[in-house]
């Protein structure tokens, strides 16, 4: 079981940084107060899996839940949510 | 409560660089509207001046631009403006708009507890791309304009008198308009996964009717 998941979390780690290997070198990306990171800096973070190379594997998990979900087709999931 | 806006705009990295620069246009249309702006810049966005000011001039919209988290909104050099179980009674009657991070998921809350009327943030990281090469003039920044004048609309709405709600509710249409954009030029943008983590991050929080044309 332990093997699988660490299997998992290496395909994660995979898929994020090809994902990464497509950003364009004259972008920077600003992450709150972690600061600003270029293209390699950011692939670095999430070869390390420190706190700014989770947050984009987070980032990107969650956009292609999003794709899963249809966010792209379905007006309601654009729709206006508020939290209380 | 006084028809005034303060602003809080940092300015000592890349991040709060932008900021300060996009934030003109928020000022800008408030000076349009006639509605006084009190802009704690740089070396004034310190806790002492914030705080002496919320509380001598009342202002009823509070946007606030700096490095954030859960607990907290921060000015020059990280300076703490405002915190949970601190200083948020300073929030109360107000509507509070925090470009910052995270602070959307405690500090927010407390906020309406301790009587603000709303409280419109993020609660996670806000994060935005920028180009290297336009860092000397960001308001020429393509890139960056597709998250920051999403995010920025709320403020602007509200200036126009729009309710809190409507306001959130056009700001995370404004930001859906740029995904789609960027869909339709490339449906594998980078962009793409950080303007919908923006968007699903913002939170709306306390009184969704509240509104500057509701105060005289």
């Amino acid at each position: 079981m332990k093997d699988k998941k660490e299997k998992i979390k290496e395909e994660i780690k995979k898929l994020v940084i090809a994902r990464l290997k497509v950003m364009s070198s004259n972008r920077k990306i600003s992450i709150g107060s972690s600061g600003e990171f270029s293209k390699e800096e950011l692939i670095q973070h999430v070869e390390r899996e420190d706190e700014v190379g989770r947050k984009i594997t987070e980032v990107q998990m969650e956009f292609l839940k999003s794709l899963k979900e249809g966010i792209f087709y379905e007006q309601d999931t654009f729709g206006y949510e508020t939290k209380i | 409560m006084n028809k005034i806006l303060l602003v809080t705009r940092p300015k000592y990295d890349d991040t709060t660089y932008y900021l300060f620069h996009w934030t003109k246009k928020v000022i800008k249309l408030a000076d349009k509207k006639g509605i006084q702006i009190l802009d704690l810049k740089e070396k004034r966005a310190n806790r002492k001046e914030f705080e002496s000011i919320m509380l001598k001039k009342q202002p009823l919209l509070i946007f606030l631009n700096g490095h954030g988290n859960v607990d907290r909104v921060t000015g020059q050099n990280g300076e703490i403006l405002i915190k949970t179980n601190d200083n948020e009674v300073l929030l109360k009657s107000k509507i509070v708009y925090a470009l910052s991070c995270k602070s959307g998921k405690e500090l927010g809350h407390k906020s309406i507890e301790k009587g603000a009327v709303a409280y419109i943030g993020y609660d996670d990281d806000f994060i935005f791309y920028f180009e290297d090469n336009k860092v000397s003039k960001p308001l020429d920044d393509k890139t960056a304009k597709l998250f920051i004048e999403p995010s920025n609309y709320v403020i602007e709405s509200l200036l126009k008198g729009h309710s809190v709600g409507v306001s959130c509710q056009r700001s995370r249409q404004l930001y859906k308009k740029n995904i789609q954009k960027l869909l339709s030029i490339d449906s594998s943008s980078e962009l793409i996964p950080f303007l919908i983590w923006d968007m699903k991050h913002q939170v709306c929080l306390g009184d969704k009717e509240g509104a500057l044309s509701k105060n005289k």
